[in-house]
């Protein structure tokens, strides 16, 4: 059983076809890679599955449970973690509170225990504390942590996002263009957080117009064009087939 | 070392009724008056808060929490002759029930329009004060409403509403700071500045809200309940959109999202019209004027002056 489905997945936008009977499987440690022109409908795909829009048709299943129009926080809760296209972070928390936002729901949700700070609860912060820092030092902020996230540059925010998105250890990983706007250097450390994500064995699904990242890094690449998919395989295969080439370059 | 000056401090807060007696006996009902206000309008800022200032949304909503609270505990103490503290609980529980009522839809709306149902139930709450004269008296008011009393122990006298007035803004804040903190302040803040994100990371934002907005409306709830009984007389007037703009100006003028500030704002706030009588003339305008420097020259509110002041910012301002 895929770890991750779509099973003719459908979006419309006032009768303009964004994701067009999608079919979509995502194995358990696999690294997947969604490309296609612009407008072909990849983030409104990432939007259907995470739950910021509701499918208008077809089904969305996650470790085989039909999740299909579930609320964001919902889908979060069950493990899967994702980023945004432009640079999301809470701008006014420091970079260390922004990590720790991403775990304590996955901890314990208990109002008295997190007003009175039970021992329980301060434990669970204390682990918190030390995982957020980590995965700071991982990417390079380590010495940033008190900063507010607003301060931060582009690519800072960029990763801290990525950062605060592996905090509760999702099984799925939707990274939406993770080295858009980066500069190189940058490209070079997002790729290599992504490998060592893989190897860890987290199931990964990418985003993606650098091609280059996308050839270097895939297991596998889907093609999306007018929100049908049109190319599946690995990434020469894909990078040779005739209606990709006619999708990107015109006939 | 803190700990020494917190209790400095309290006991200083405390022994206030005695040093005024001591320094301008002939002040001491006026000064102590205005102090009781103080409390009271601190607590409820407090309270508009938690909502303004930690979740981000501006509800007008307010002085219909207040006004629930309000009626609600100074009917059954005067038609049902309901005991003190059972009627200052069911002000509260109600105004809270309101809360948790009218926030579902509410929160449906977003930003501008969410200011504006807030207000509109503010409105219709104040119409149904004044107009629904067989139970709220409307414009005669409810009078004689009975003095705080629990057990044998009554609350007669101005220090004695005094120090209600401060352990209910000391409670109200240790709320505010337990709520604003640590796990829950960190999720209010996440909802407040990106509630997309927010809910990436399992946080669902309508339920933080929720939380907000309920808690905050029981303790505007309580604080009317106390307000009604301190001044015996409850009349629709009270529950004015101006109360709005009231609070609003506290937390601005203060610092929205900071404990210090709002207290800070609101004391300046209830004393400052006070201390200008000197002018009565020029009063309000001076009053007026000295609001627009503040809000021009210290957008971030007093809060931001005394951060700057003891040099101590510590992590981001939480400020609107």
């Amino acid at each position: 059983m895929a770890l991750f489905e779509t099973r003719g997945l459908t979006k419309r936008f006032l009768g303009v076809t964004a994701v067009d009977g999608v079919d979509l499987a995502v194995e358990a440690g696999e690294l997947v890679s969604l490309i296609g022109p612009n407008g072909s409908g990849k983030t409104t795909l990432f939007n259907c599955v995470t739950g910021y829009l509701a499918p208008d048709g077809g089904r969305v299943l996650f470790r085989g449970q039909d999740v299909t129009g579930a609320a964001p926080h919902r889908i979060a809760r069950l493990g899967v973690g994702r980023t945004f296209q432009l640079v999301s972070v809470f701008p006014r928390l420091s970079a260390l509170e922004n990590l720790l936002t991403f775990l304590q729901q996955h901890q314990e949700e208990r109002f008295f225990g997190r007003l009175l700070r039970a021992p329980g609860v301060r434990r669970l912060e204390a682990a918190a504390v030390e995982r957020a820092r980590s995965l700071l030092d991982s990417v390079g902020l380590g010495a940033r942590e008190r900063a507010p996230a607003g301060t931060l540059s582009y690519g800072q925010r960029k990763l801290l996002a990525f950062a605060a998105a592996l905090m509760p250890d999702p099984e799925l990983l939707l990274l939406d263009e993770p080295a858009a706007a980066v500069n190189p250097t940058m490209i070079e450390q997002m790729k290599a957080q992504i490998r060592a994500l893989h190897r860890a064995g987290k199931t990964v699904l990418l985003v993606e117009h650098n091609m280059d990242v996308v050839m270097d890094i895939s297991q596998r690449v889907v093609v999306l064009d007018h929100g049908q998919k049109i190319a599946e395989g690995p990434p020469e295969a894909v990078r040779r087939d005739p209606k990709v080439i006619e999708a990107y370059f015109g006939r | 070392m803190r700990g020494v000056r917190w209790v400095a401090g309290g006991a200083a807060l405390i022994a206030v009724p005695w040093l005024v007696a001591a320094v301008l006996p002939g002040q001491q009902r006026y000064i102590l008056h205005v102090l009781v206000f103080t409390a009271l309008f601190g607590a409820l800022a407090l309270s508009y808060d938690l909502v303004v200032g930690h979740v981000g949304s501006l509800s007008l909503a307010h002085p219909a929490f207040f006004g629930v609270g309000a009626y609600g505990a100074a009917l059954l103490a005067t038609e049902a002759r309901w005991p003190f503290a059972a009627a200052l609980a069911a002000g509260l529980v109600l105004a809270g029930l309101a809360a948790l009522v009218v926030g579902v839809p509410m929160f449906r709306l977003t930003e501008h329009s969410f200011a504006m149902g807030t207000l509109g139930l503010a409105l219709v709450t104040q119409i149904v004060a004044t107009n629904w004269v067989d139970f709220t008296r409307g414009p005669l008011c409810v009078t004689g409403i009975p003095k705080p009393q629990v057990g044998d122990f009554r609350i007669t006298t101005l220090p004695g509403f005094y120090w209600m007035g401060l352990a209910t803004l000391g409670l109200v804040a240790l709320l505010y700071h337990g709520l604003t903190t640590f796990r829950l302040g960190r999720a209010f803040h996440a909802v407040r500045d990106n509630e997309t994100l927010a809910s990436s990371a399992a946080i669902d934002p309508l339920r933080y809200r929720m939380l907000a907005f309920t808690i905050a409306g029981a303790l505007a709830g309580g604080v009317g309940a106390l307000y009604a009984s301190y001044v015996g007389v409850l009349c629709p007037g009270e529950l004015s959109v101006s109360l709005s703009v009231n609070l609003l100006v506290m937390l601005f003028l203060g610092g929205v999202g900071s404990l210090r500030g709002v207290v800070v704002g609101a004391a300046a706030f209830t004393a400052l019209p006070e201390v200008l009588r000197m002018a009565p003339t020029w009063r309000m305008v001076i009053y007026g004027l000295l609001l627009l420097v503040i809000v021009i020259r210290v957008p971030d509110g007093l809060e931001g002056v005394l951060q700057r002041r003891t040099g101590r910012r510590r992590g981001p301002a939480p400020g609107a």
